[in-house]
């Protein structure tokens, strides 16, 4: 069975079943994380965490509650500083950027927040277009075509006018999407895109998830717990376990794995929520 | 034991507020020099804070000048010297209580109002996303905030002194039995020019004072809802005692 070569042969909602692995090679790494320690007062919520990704994978970042996900991808995106630690994101060293340079690398950079993070004093059609806007290099029409596609993209295409409040929850995860999209950004992060919605509605983001790669030959690194759902979308998996990196590599490396922890949360299938 | 640590808690807390707030002031006028921050936001927080706020102002104002009359009538009615009415209420209004009074109201209304705006966009990680979409929340949200408050406050306390003196002199006519012209002759008389610039000084210190700090609590919260609600008591708060710094440091220098 091969890997579907365009988006239009899968409809939205319908989830691709098709080996990953079937996968063309990847690029040279993108994201090159060494040694990454981060405390919140005297708690240690990274301990050492080593992580790299080439160009166009997609990873799965999987792990209990609260050991440390999304300030993992904060930390990458440059929104939190680390106590000790590397972060390399497309080549740059993060953590020696000046901030000009660090507002630079973010455009090239999306970041689809967990609690959708819209901006709700704008309409759904200036969240999306906010981003470009700020950028000053387009006029408003090709803002607004970009804007309608982008929308179109996540099955959204009459929304524009409404404010975020209107929306339901999976509509601004959408919608997020969209506007993390805006730029065409290189590198992709997914923060548990799909916490608090239903079976259907999840794998209508994971196969969103999945298109945006696809199209744009995006690296994206997804958070959540879902990893029945993960499967179709996911490359391969990283679990954060106990502030450490636990597990790397392939779901067949994992069933391969001699570690009980591992085991269990992939055997489980659903990794146990927060 | 337990007292001095207290003691030494305070001063801690007091100078983490005021080492926050010299940041946050740093950085605006990083933002500032040369100019980076949004035109469009600043225009639409100049209509926000100065259009929106005007009614109330007049209505503090107005009622500030008429009791200042009243404050004064009676020692005007008795000693029969009813051309001071209008130097004393105007001295009273324009050096220091139109300012004041302008201000606290300003703080309460446009200070907490920008805290809590602030706040919401933290805990609900807004802010975040406009950093992680490459823009920078001073110069997007603060420096435009700084701005208007500073402007407008500026401009509310000119119109503000202006409707305190109507004020007065209204008082003066249908309570006091002065004559209006009486009022306005004892105001130009008094000589009160510098008296109105050094409000009109303490009003944009004001502002600018009240803007920074709201802008401080607002960006700093945390612990959702409720955490929004103690920085926009703590910004209430901490204005009120900066508005009263000012008044003092500003009244010294200009005597």
């Amino acid at each position: 069975m091969t890997r579907r070569d365009s988006h239009e042969t899968v409809p939205y909602g319908e989830i691709d079943t098709t080996a990953i692995s079937d996968r063309a090679p990847r690029g040279e790494i993108v994201l090159d994380v060494k040694g990454l320690t981060h405390w919140f007062g005297d708690v240690c919520v990274l301990d050492g965490v080593d992580l790299s990704m080439r160009e166009g994978e997609v990873v799965g970042l999987i792990g209990p509650g609260g050991v440390g996900k999304s300030v993992l991808v904060k930390l990458c995106c440059g929104l939190l500083m680390p106590d000790a630690g590397e972060i390399h994101v497309l080549g740059q060293d993060l953590l020696a950027l000046g901030d000009k340079q660090r507002q630079e690398l973010r455009t090239r950079v999306g970041l689809v927040f967990q609690n959708y993070a819209l901006f709700d004093f704008m309409t759904v059609g200036d969240n999306v277009a906010f981003p470009m806007r700020q950028r000053g290099q387009a006029s408003e029409a090709e803002i607004a075509a970009k804007v309608q596609e982008r929308l179109s993209e996540v099955d959204l295409p009459k929304v524009q006018h409404l404010m975020p409040n209107e929306l339901s929850g999976g509509m601004k995860k959408r919608v997020g999407l969209a506007r993390a999209n805006i730029n065409d950004p290189e590198f992709i992060f997914f923060d548990d895109p799909t916490a608090g919605l239903d079976p259907v509605t999840s794998s209508k983001i994971f196969n969103l998830v999945r298109r945006t790669q696809e199209q744009r030959n995006s690296t994206c690194l997804v958070i959540s717990h879902d990893i029945d759902r993960m499967r179709p979308v996911c490359d391969r998996y990283v679990l954060l376990y106990d502030a450490r990196v636990r597990f790397q590599g392939t779901e067949q490396d994992a069933m391969a794995s001699s570690d009980p922890i591992v085991h269990e949360f992939f055997r489980k299938g659903v990794v146990g929520r927060t | 034991m337990k007292f001095l640590a207290m003691i030494g808690g305070v001063f801690l807390g007091a100078a983490e507020t005021v080492g926050g707030i010299t940041i946050v002031f740093s950085r605006i006028v990083r933002a500032m020099f040369p100019p980076r921050f949004d035109r469009d936001e600043t225009w639409l927080n100049l209509y926000k804070v100065g259009v929106k706020s005007y009614p109330i102002v007049i209505m503090t104002a107005m009622f500030t000048g008429a009791i200042m009359v009243i404050q004064s009538g009676q020692y005007v009615k008795q000693t029969g010297a009813t051309g001071l009415l209008g130097w004393g209420a105007g001295y009273a209004v324009l050096a220091e209580i139109g300012p004041v009074l302008i201000g606290l109201m300003f703080s309460g209304r446009v200070g907490a109002n920008n805290t809590a705006e602030l706040g919401t966009m933290k805990v609900t990680e807004q802010l975040d996303a406009l950093r992680a979409l490459a823009i920078d929340p001073i110069n997007h949200l603060v420096v435009p905030r700084f701005l208007s408050m500073m402007v407008m406050l500026l401009l509310l306390t000119a119109l503000g002194d202006l409707f305190a003196l109507v004020g007065g002199a209204l008082t003066s006519e249908l309570i006091l039995e002065v004559d209006y012209r009486v009022f306005f002759h004892g105001v130009f008389e008094g000589h009160l020019l510098d008296e109105y610039f050094t409000g009109l000084c303490k009003a944009a210190s004001f502002g600018a004072s009240i803007s920074v700090i709201s802008c401080f609590y607002g960006l700093n919260v945390s612990g959702g809802a409720t955490g929004v609600g103690r920085a926009v008591n703590q910004c209430v708060v901490t204005s009120a005692i900066g508005i009263f710094v000012w008044d003092y440091l500003i009244t010294y220098l200009a005597n």
